[in-house]
């Protein structure tokens, strides 16, 4: 079943565009990966799933229902982080968080206390002596302190050190391994290739491509790095080859093609050693922006 | 009731400001009728001066010797800071969400927009009212002194309905103006430039008798203390036409705030 649906979402912002013909489905209990560079339309297309905004046309389902119509309803189940988290300056951590959890139809206290406690969130002081990165522990006990069973993700982890993203990322995990399905976006490329299942790519508004992580990266460019002692760089020049480089005693390219062919190439001479690598996430991701 | 009863905690600071106005206000006020009260001298030069002047004043209406002329005359700056105070907790309470860059939080919450109007005009409305039962308290306190007899009382009291209204139509506007506009920095300082303007508005026809019909424009213009004092009653006009701004108002909020992109 799918959670999250997008058909043909556009949003424009008077002339300014926003996303233009976005279409995804997320299926329960997986985590979406949502990537593209800034201002591709990442945060407008969570605005929409939450009603903060209208689309211009289209439209976008949750759990099966309309996420303007029963937007209220839906946010029952529906844990928000947004990238910059602001909130009522002078009220204390406990207050605030008390105040988010009187608006769900069930007792959040045990699970805010385990939260807080993971986080290592100081529930006394008042939002304004945060620093940025104990507000965005904040919003992250406030954004699952009701036990959503969808979570959005709006680049989550900016502000947070080393550690801290550690315990968010296991926390994270636990949520989904109950069942929680987690719709990501971030442009932190290793977290994603780390968190998610699939991705989708956004560039200017439109999404590009959607695709299981591990696809992506098979069906992608291999690098492939050939050493030794006299090498002639022209015999890899077949079908399939891009970026040859020749350089003391070994050769570098892209490969994209039949893996058949291109061992029978590099069969075909002496060699002393032979990498061949999966593209990271991030190398894919430059090819497409480019 | 928790949006509202946040509000009216996060609020509760600016009434305090509001009240401490108000009641200086009054004191200041008082102490300059003490040169007025029972003094024909005063009434001498006031005669003197310029007709224009006194209009633009308010002063004509009034015999100022007496502590309910003194009133009538006070109701004008009463009307101005209780409707001033209304109308920017009005815009500010729909806008500040967007100012503060709380509506992520706060609009992302399992509420629909229309609870969220509803609690925040209520608890804005309750502020108001505070704010006239001090004013009503402080008016009555600062007049002891001056022997104020059952028609004093009875002229105050319609003073506060009059405030009341004036008031409740100001905050509407305000929150109208909160809620509908995509500049939402400037929804205070235009509700609050609307209300001086008006007030303005309101001195024309008292200097040009061919302006009357500006009366209508102007919410300063729809109670008059004078008739208040003299024939103590309302002109129903006025009051239909103050509720029909209050419900456009009103009505206005909620269509355009349920339908509008928040702004972040």
């Amino acid at each position: 079943m799918s959670v999250i649906e997008a058909n043909h979402l556009t949003k424009y912002y008077g002339k300014a565009r926003g996303i233009v013909d976005v279409s995804f489905q997320v299926n329960e209990g997986e985590i979406f990966g949502f990537i593209g560079p800034n201002g591709a339309g990442k945060s407008t297309t969570i605005r929409l799933f939450l009603s903060l905004i209208y689309p211009t046309s289209g439209s976008a389902t949750i759990f099966g229902k309309d996420c303007i119509k029963y937007g209220p309803q839906l946010r029952q189940d529906i844990g928000y982080l947004p990238s910059d988290v602001f909130y009522y300056e002078r009220m204390k951590v406990i207050d605030l968080l008390k105040y988010s959890a009187s608006f769900y139809d069930r007792d959040c206290t045990q699970r805010m206390r385990e939260l807080a406690d993971t986080m290592e969130l100081d529930l006394n002081r008042r939002i304004e002596d945060l620093s940025y990165g104990n507000k965005k522990k904040v919003g992250i006990v406030q954004g699952l302190l009701h036990q959503p069973k969808l979570l959005f993700l709006d680049e989550p982890t900016a502000g947070l050190d080393p550690l801290m993203q550690r315990k968010f990322f296991h926390l994270i995990q636990e949520e989904n391994a109950r069942g929680v399905t987690v719709f990501f976006s971030s442009h932190i490329l290793g977290e994603v290739q780390r968190m998610c299942s699939r991705v989708g790519i956004i560039k200017e508004g439109r999404m590009i491509e959607i695709a299981d992580i591990k696809t992506l990266q098979q069906n992608n460019y291999k690098k492939v790095l050939v050493e030794a002692d006299a090498l002639d760089a022209a015999h890899f020049n077949i079908p399939g080859v891009t970026n040859l480089e020749h350089s003391n005693g070994s050769v570098r390219f892209f490969y994209k093609g039949d893996i058949n062919a291109l061992m029978r190439t590099i069969g075909s001479v002496t060699v002393s050693n032979v990498t061949i690598e999966e593209p990271t996430l991030e190398e894919i991701f430059m090819h497409y922006y480019e | 009731m928790n949006i509202f009863l946040r509000e009216l905690k996060a609020n509760s600071r600016s009434l305090i400001i509001w009240s401490v106005i108000v009641i200086l206000f009054v004191m200041v006020g008082t102490s300059k009728f003490s040169a007025y009260y029972e003094n024909p001298e005063m009434l001498a030069i006031l005669d003197d001066m310029p007709k224009a002047m006194l209009a633009a004043f308010s002063l004509q209406a009034f015999n100022l010797t007496t502590i309910s002329g003194f009133f009538g005359l006070m109701f004008t700056y009463y009307a101005l800071m209780l409707s001033i105070a209304a109308a920017m907790w009005g815009s500010d309470i729909i806008s500040k969400e967007e100012r503060d860059k709380t509506v992520e939080f706060a609009l992302t919450l399992p509420v629909t927009r229309g609870r969220v109007v509803t609690a925040k005009a209520l608890a804005a409305l309750v502020n108001c009212v505070g704010l006239l039962l001090i004013t009503w308290g402080v008016s009555l306190v600062s007049a002891t002194p001056y022997q104020p007899d059952s028609e004093f009382f009875k002229f105050v009291s319609l003073c506060m309905v009059a405030l009341f209204i004036m008031q409740m139509l100001f905050l509407a506007v305000g929150i109208f103006l909160g809620c509908a506009m995509k500049q939402y920095r400037r929804a205070s300082s235009l509700a609050v430039s609307l209300l001086l303007g008006t007030y303005f508005l309101s001195i024309l026809p008292s200097l040009n008798k061919d302006l009357d019909f500006v009366k209508y424009f102007t919410p300063f213009k729809y109670f008059d203390a004078g008739m208040l004092l003299r024939e103590s009653r309302f002109d129903v006009t006025f009051i239909l036409l103050s509720l029909a701004i209050i419900v456009v108002s009103m009505v206005g909020a909620y269509l355009t705030y349920t339908r509008r992109d928040l702004y972040i």
